[in-house]
């Protein structure tokens, strides 16, 4: 536990009557990349804003390098907010020197660095320029640039990709990857899955104030039947206690494992039930699939109790082929 | 650390506001629109100055009557003026061009008013009319006294020198009195000029939303500390300037502005009294930064905290209402109020410094004052800024704040630990 670089355990976050957190305990080990996923609200801000001390945590422990984060502590933090935003009316230039000077760089290495880094993200030109007179996507590259300065062991990046065209995207991705590689510990908050699953070495899923789903990605995959069984068909999928259907159309649907039973045992059951198998893979469950699996009820507008089975419009079941929450 | 930050963000707030040309627009105005005031004096001093002897090479022609028998026919020479057969002659001769000026020398000018009728040449040539009537009858007057001794002493130019004494001891009068007072005029001036900005300091964070970036870089006490030091130092630029017309002036062109036609004493700078004054001084100042910073810090928006303005302004100008008592009486109650109330207390204390009615205990007792509810304010605008960064949009209420703020104890590196 000594060498977690994020260490939080039994964190609950009150505002007002309302719990937004309920009890969550997760830790980011020193270099490791860490996706900490959610729906919209379900708290991922307010949990970094928690952990950095701006808000005040309700009850829990939320500790970097062994104690409660302070800004005097000298603790290597880049912190890209969500809410970006920086000094509109100065220059990039100083914006970024003023920043490096208080993240401990003297004002020399400060100007260098930054105008190095304008150069990598193609704002060598905008040096001088106002910062309101940058677009937005170009105002990001700079917040980024001042987030990764001095080098920190530990950045913790609130929807980095938010408002990057696919080419800054990419870009920006790199910038990442380069920081792990120097060895910086990543806690970044995303709503890309495809990010999570090239950059990240393990996830939490915050659900209802807690963790739904906390682990390497090949855990979460195992958690959530780990395979997803495509298949081409004609017939009638018939109801079985080893899978669930996630999508049915007319002739083809995606069957998730429930128990033990293994892929072979089901393609067996479905030509004994008379279906007329065409096509059948299988390949791994995706993160964007145990995503709207786990989120892809909450925004209906039936209020009926949530462990009644039932078919949601695009033909995904919901409640009852659902994991039973047991947290981390 | 913790003191390089102060300096990097001292230096980064005083550089970005002087390097705006909007800072510099409206800081050279005032030097500006006092050089022109003061030219504006100038030019008419320098015409009434020259009024006589400009009459004496005859530029306009003059007719007077005289009913009292004072001027005689050689004094009127002296100013070329002729003698008009009467009262209303002399006006038809004005209205008709033929003189410029006729003067009615009425029996008792002692009592009664000497009229002057003139052709209007604008105010400020219109007023050598009535300089011109007014040395006639002087010169007229003069020469029946017939001893310059006496015409100095009868028109109460007599030099006269005070000397009082505070038990056997010399005392300097008015003198002793500006110099600390000067203390209180820099107060003024710095809280009129800055408080927009005191009050403004942290909304620039707030609206762009750079706190959460700042909080998490920098202690906010170094932030909110950082951008009131700046403040002062941007004041006292501010003064440098506004007074740099006058300094010029005085080195260069010490005749020009007769400055000591002001008939000020030789100034008399007591140590103590100078002392006082500048710890009131920065003490006050510090007050009235963190309260403004700390209002602005609960404000969502400049609108809303432009409301607290007048009310803060009204508080620096209110004491003035006593300032005869504080001279009479310094121990009335009300004088004792406005000395140890906070808000009105730098002013009250300041007047009180410079009339010498503020004792030393009593010095002390204000300045601590101001100093601790400096201190008390500052924690409390940097709890505000804390809490009120988060809500970007709403009202902080203090109580949130107050309580908030045991979060962060003042020692060490206490976790942050469960609250059952
Ligand atoms: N200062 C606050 N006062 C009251 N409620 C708040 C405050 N901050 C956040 N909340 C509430 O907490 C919940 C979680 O918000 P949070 O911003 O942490 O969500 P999130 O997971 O970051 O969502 P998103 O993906 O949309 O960014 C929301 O319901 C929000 O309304
Ligand atoms: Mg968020």
């Amino acid at each position: 536990m000594d060498e977690a670089r994020v260490h939080i355990s039994g964190f609950r976050m009150d505002f007002g009557a309302t719990t937004v957190i309920r009890d969550l305990s997760f830790d980011v080990q020193a270099g490791e990349t860490f996706g900490f996923l959610g729906s919209n609200g379900s708290g991922k801000t307010t949990t970094i804003r928690a952990l950095l001390g701006i808000y005040e945590p309700t009850a829990g422990i939320l500790h970097i390098n062994g104690r409660g984060f302070r800004p005097e502590h000298g603790d290597r933090l880049g912190y890209l907010p969500e809410e970006r935003g920086l000094y509109k009316k100065e220059k990039v230039i100083d914006i970024m020197t003023y920043f490096g000077r208080l993240k401990g760089m003297d004002r020399r290495a400060a100007r260098q660095w930054s105008l190095a880094y304008l150069d990598r993200v193609a704002l060598a030109d905008k040096a001088s320029s106002l910062l309101d007179k940058l677009s937005s996507g170009q105002q990001q590259k700079v917040q980024l640039g001042v987030t990764i300065m001095n080098n920190p062991e530990l950045l913790i990046l609130d929807e980095p990709t938010k408002g990057f065209d696919p080419v800054n995207r990419r870009l920006l991705m790199d910038i990442i990857a380069g920081q792990k590689r120097a060895g910086a510990t990543v806690v970044m908050v995303t709503h890309q899955m495809e990010e999570v699953e090239r950059l990240c070495d393990r996830v939490i899923l915050l659900k209802d104030g807690t963790a739904e789903a906390y682990g390497t990605i090949d855990e979460v995959q195992n958690k959530y039947g780990g395979r997803i069984i495509r298949i081409k068909y004609s017939g009638t999928i018939p109801p079985s206690p080893h899978y669930a259907v996630l999508l049915q159309e007319t002739n083809y649907a995606e069957l998730t494992i429930t128990d033990a039973t293994d892929e072979a045992a089901i393609l067996k059951d479905l030509i004994d039930d008379g279906v007329t198998v065409r096509s059948f893979t299988t390949t791994k469950v995706s993160l964007e699939d145990i995503f709207l699996r786990v989120y892809g009820d909450q925004n209906e507008p039936d209020v009926g109790p949530p462990e009644a089975g039932r078919r949601t419009p695009d033909g995904r079941l919901s409640g009852d082929n659902r994991i039973s929450r047991d947290g981390a | 650390m913790a003191r390089h930050n102060l300096g990097t963000v001292i230096g980064f707030e005083f550089v970005r506001t002087v390097t705006k040309r909007r800072f510099w627009i409206g800081t050279l105005a005032v030097p500006v629109i006092m050089a022109i005031v003061f030219g504006l004096i100038f030019l008419s001093n320098t015409t009434t100055d020259t009024a006589a002897e400009a009459q004496k090479s005859a530029q306009f022609r003059i007719s007077y009557t005289d009913a009292s028998g004072l001027v005689t026919a050689g004094d009127a020479a002296l100013f070329r003026a002729r003698p008009a057969g009467s009262p209303d002659a002399g006006i038809r001769a004005v209205q008709s061009g033929t003189v410029d000026a006729y003067f009615d020398f009425p029996a008792h000018p002692e009592s009664t008013a000497v009229r002057v009728y003139g052709t209007d040449r604008g105010i400020f040539e219109n007023g050598k009319y009535g300089a011109v009537a007014q040395a006639m009858l002087a010169r007229a007057v003069e020469q029946k006294i017939a001893s310059p001794q006496l015409s100095t002493l009868a028109a109460g130019k007599a030099q006269i020198d005070t000397v009082t004494f505070e038990g056997s001891r010399e005392s300097g009068g008015l003198g002793t009195v500006v110099p600390p007072l000067i203390f209180l005029v820099i107060f003024y001036g710095l809280i009129v000029l800055l408080a927009g900005q005191m009050l403004n300091s942290t909304l620039e964070e707030k609206e762009n939303r750079v706190t959460e970036m700042i909080l998490t870089t920098l202690k906010p006490t170094t932030l909110i500390a950082g951008k009131v030091i700046a403040l002062f130092a941007i004041g006292l630029l501010q003064m440098i300037v506004f007074t740099s017309p006058i300094v010029i002036g005085a080195l260069f062109f010490p005749g020009e502005l007769s400055l000591s036609a002001l008939d000020l004493p030789p100034l008399i700078f007591d140590p103590v009294r100078m002392t006082v004054g500048f710890l009131i001084l920065v003490g006050g100042f510090a007050l009235f930064t963190t309260t403004l910073v700390a209002i602005g810090a609960v404000m969502p928006t400049a609108k809303e905290a432009g409301n607290f303005m007048g009310v803060m302004m009204a508080l620096i100008f209110v004491p003035f209402y006593a300032v005869a008592l504080m001279v009479s009486d310094p121990h009335a109650v009300i004088v004792q109020i406005f000395t140890y109330f906070p808000f009105s207390a730098p002013v009250t204390a300041l007047l009180r410094n410079g009339f010498g009615s503020l004792n030393l205990l009593e010095a002390g007792i204000v300045i601590a004052i101001l100093f601790g509810g400096a201190a008390v304010m500052l924690r409390l605008a940097v709890r505000l800024f804390q809490y009120g960064s988060i809500s970007y949009t709403s009202k902080v209420s203090i109580r949130t704040a107050l309580r908030g703020g045991s979060r962060r104890p003042g020692s060490g590196a206490a976790p942050t630990t469960p609250a059952g």
